[in-house]
């Protein structure tokens, strides 16, 4: 984001946050005026009302005893400035003159931090000569410097005061992009606002865990967000997790990371569209699998919309949306909850799945929290907001709002040789939503589609993310006497969700119906996997003529069929 | 600043508008540059005290 941007929106949210201020003073001895309104802003959108002003330029020892009031006080104590250029002066100074300063800045320290001592939190920035000496091979006396005086900090630092490695962000940032020597030796004006901006991502969730705002339950998807294939389609000795594929040792370290935080006492989840038996069979069963049901304190796994899932289970875990972190390796469940749940931060498994360890590690510091004894203490001082929970209780989720904005489409093709080898992929890998669970090799499905007693019907569906590929299909029998049986209707479980089996449905019936079909038989068989789809006919309003506990059968006459079309899916013939 | 656009014309100065001071000016820099794609050096800093000489300094460095 640009930093104009960043200076416009924090205005924005300046004016719109009622919920009472959340004081920031910087004691700082070089100038660094661009923080305030970064920090203020990132601050902001986590709905804290910062207001960030600074101490007088050089002044740390004496602002330190004016900030009773503050809720936070950030102190960039910067090495370089103790004395006019003192990055360059340590190495040549005299001895006692060094001493001398040394004893001058201990003392200094400790009648700041002391100062501090009632403030909720502090943050302090370590002692630094990164900036100065990252090309140097020896160290020397102004790295000595910098060492001495982060040990003294360290053993004199009570428990309010955080001291921040700032090594760390300039590392990220670079060298080169975290200072701007030209406003240093100008006005001391030291840092870059790339470097502010990492300060601040950095630093936030310690000031997150200090105004209560830690997150607490971490959630994951299952498919090719735990383990590498989808359970369902792959089956259980297909799925990757371990580092005996390069790609299962991806998924390896993700699930020890989650174990990590889960010692730590931070709550793991799933919320999986699945059967449950499936996931269940591989969370008792698999020998790769780290994370078990002894580790999980709840899971959705079920068919489900996933909003709906997450409010439930932060209504169960009895813990606000805005402390639930979740992962998806799909853009349409990640931008389903980000528009309907806002509050609950959602992360998309990347693309390049090298990435996603780092990007699991990165978000780990949401779960940061101050030691529990200081959050004892400071529970009285803990800066509170008004919560706002009309989203929480009792909104349905507007899942039809969602697929409206995702732009589906279906292209619908009929009897289609190109499509033959994934047609019988098709039958054979799909078991979830299989109304007959028919398996067939190409050399019949080749055989349905040249002859003219069967149609085969297939989509390729697609919406504004891309192309999820040949995912639907439909193989009809036609008898005698204007009837008709469907023999297989299924659909890859990549694309449950969306309504689309009901706007296919509507074609496949308009194409017989204009064959002359006056009416269409079908039948659904149960499997230990298709129970979804138990209810598909009855849901289309097909009369029930036969059932048993594995069957059902039915019948419906073309001209009593109710078209659902669905206005937001588009339909197209290939 | 958080002036409004209307109150600055071609002889607004730090020396005329109060807000803008030596780290307003810095701030106004970086925007520009950010903006721009351009950077500038401490003399071309120090010198574009006012909406001309920003426009100036700007096409100095190729930016219409």
């Amino acid at each position: 984001m640009k930093y104009t941007e960043i200076l416009k929106e924090n205005r924005q949210l300046g004016e719109s946050l009622e919920s009472s201020k959340y004081k920031i003073s910087i004691l700082s001895n070089i100038v660094a005026p661009q923080l305030n309104e970064i920090l203020e802003y990132y601050l902001r959108k986590e709905k804290i009302n910062a207001c960030a002003k600074s101490g007088n330029y050089d002044n740390i020892v004496q602002d330190s005893s004016n900030c009773k009031e503050h809720n936070l006080v950030i102190i960039f104590w910067e090495a370089a400035n103790l004395i006019e250029g003192l990055q360059y002066k340590a190495n040549v100074m005299a001895q006692p003159e060094y001493d001398a300063l040394m004893s001058k800045t201990k003392s200094e320290i400790d009648f700041v931090i002391s100062n501090l001592k009632d403030n909720a939190l502090v943050l302090f920035n370590k002692f630094s000569s990164m900036i100065f000496n990252s090309q140097t091979i020896k160290p020397n006396k102004f790295d000595d410097l910098c060492y001495t005086l982060n040990e003294h900090l360290k053993q004199k630092a009570q428990s309010n005061i955080k001291i921040v490695d700032i090594d760390k962000i300039i590392a990220d940032v670079s060298v080169p992009k975290s200072i701007d020597t030209r406003y240093f030796y100008s006005s001391k004006a030291l840092y870059t606002v790339d470097f502010y901006k990492r300060y601040v991502q950095y630093a936030k969730p310690i000031i997150l865990s200090a105004t209560g705002k830690t997150k607490k339950a971490l959630i994951f998807d299952c498919d090719n967000a735990l383990w590498k294939g989808i359970i369902g389609e792959d089956g259980f000795d297909k799925i990757e997790m371990s580092s005996k594929t390069g790609t299962g040792a991806i998924f390896e370290e993700v699930q020890n990371l989650a174990l990590e935080l889960n010692k730590k006492g931070i709550l793991i989840g799933l919320c999986s569209k699945n059967n449950p038996g499936d996931v269940e069979e591989v969370l008792q069963n698999h020998p790769d699998m780290l994370i078990r049901n002894e580790h999980l304190t709840i899971k959705k796994v079920n068919w489900q919309d996933k909003v709906t899932n997450l409010r439930e289970i932060a209504n169960e875990l009895n813990i606000g949306l805005d402390s639930l972190v979740f992962i998806d390796d799909s853009s349409f469940e990640v931008n389903y909850i980000k528009e309907q749940l806002p509050q609950v931060a959602v992360f998309q498994v990347p693309n390049q799945l090298h990435k996603y360890p780092s990007i699991l590690r990165e978000n780990m510091e949401l779960f940061y929290t101050l030691s529990e004894s200081q959050e004892d203490i400071k529970r009285s001082q803990m800066y509170k907001q008004r919560e706002k929970r009309e989203q929480e209780k009792g909104k349905f989720s507007n899942l039809d709002d969602y697929l409206k904005s995702l732009d589906l489409k279906l292209t619908i093709y009929v009897d289609n040789k190109k499509l033959i080898p994934r047609m019988s992929q098709m039958t054979q890998k799909t078991n979830q939503f299989n109304l007959t669970t028919r398996r067939y090799t190409e050399a019949d499905i080749d055989k349905f589609v040249g002859a003219d007693s069967y149609r085969v019907f297939a989509f390729d569906a697609s919406d504004k993310f891309g192309s999820s590929g040949v995912t639907g299909l439909c193989i009809v029998r036609l008898s005698e006497n204007k009837k008709c049986l469907i023999d297989t209707f299924l659909m890859s479980c990549r694309v449950i969700g969306r309504n689309l089996e009901f706007s296919f449905f509507d074609c496949v019936v308009e194409t017989i119906k204009n064959m002359g079909i006056e009416q269409i038989e079908a039948g659904y068989y149960k499997t230990i996997k298709n129970n979804q789809v138990e209810d598909f006919y009855d849901r289309l309003g097909f009369q029930i003529t036969k059932k048993t506990d594995n069957e059902k059968l039915y019948k419906l006459q073309c001209s009593q069929y109710k078209l659902k079309n669905i206005s937001y899916i588009g339909v197209e013939h290939g | 600043m958080d002036i409004g656009s209307a109150q600055i014309d071609n002889t607004t100065t730090p020396d005329t508008l109060e807000q803008w001071d030596s780290l307003k000016h810095m701030s106004l820099v970086i925007a520009l540059e950010e903006e721009f794609g351009v950077q500038f050096d401490e003399e071309e800093i120090v010198k574009m005290l006012s909406f001309p000489l920003i426009k100036e300094t700007l096409s100095s460095k190729g930016v219409s």
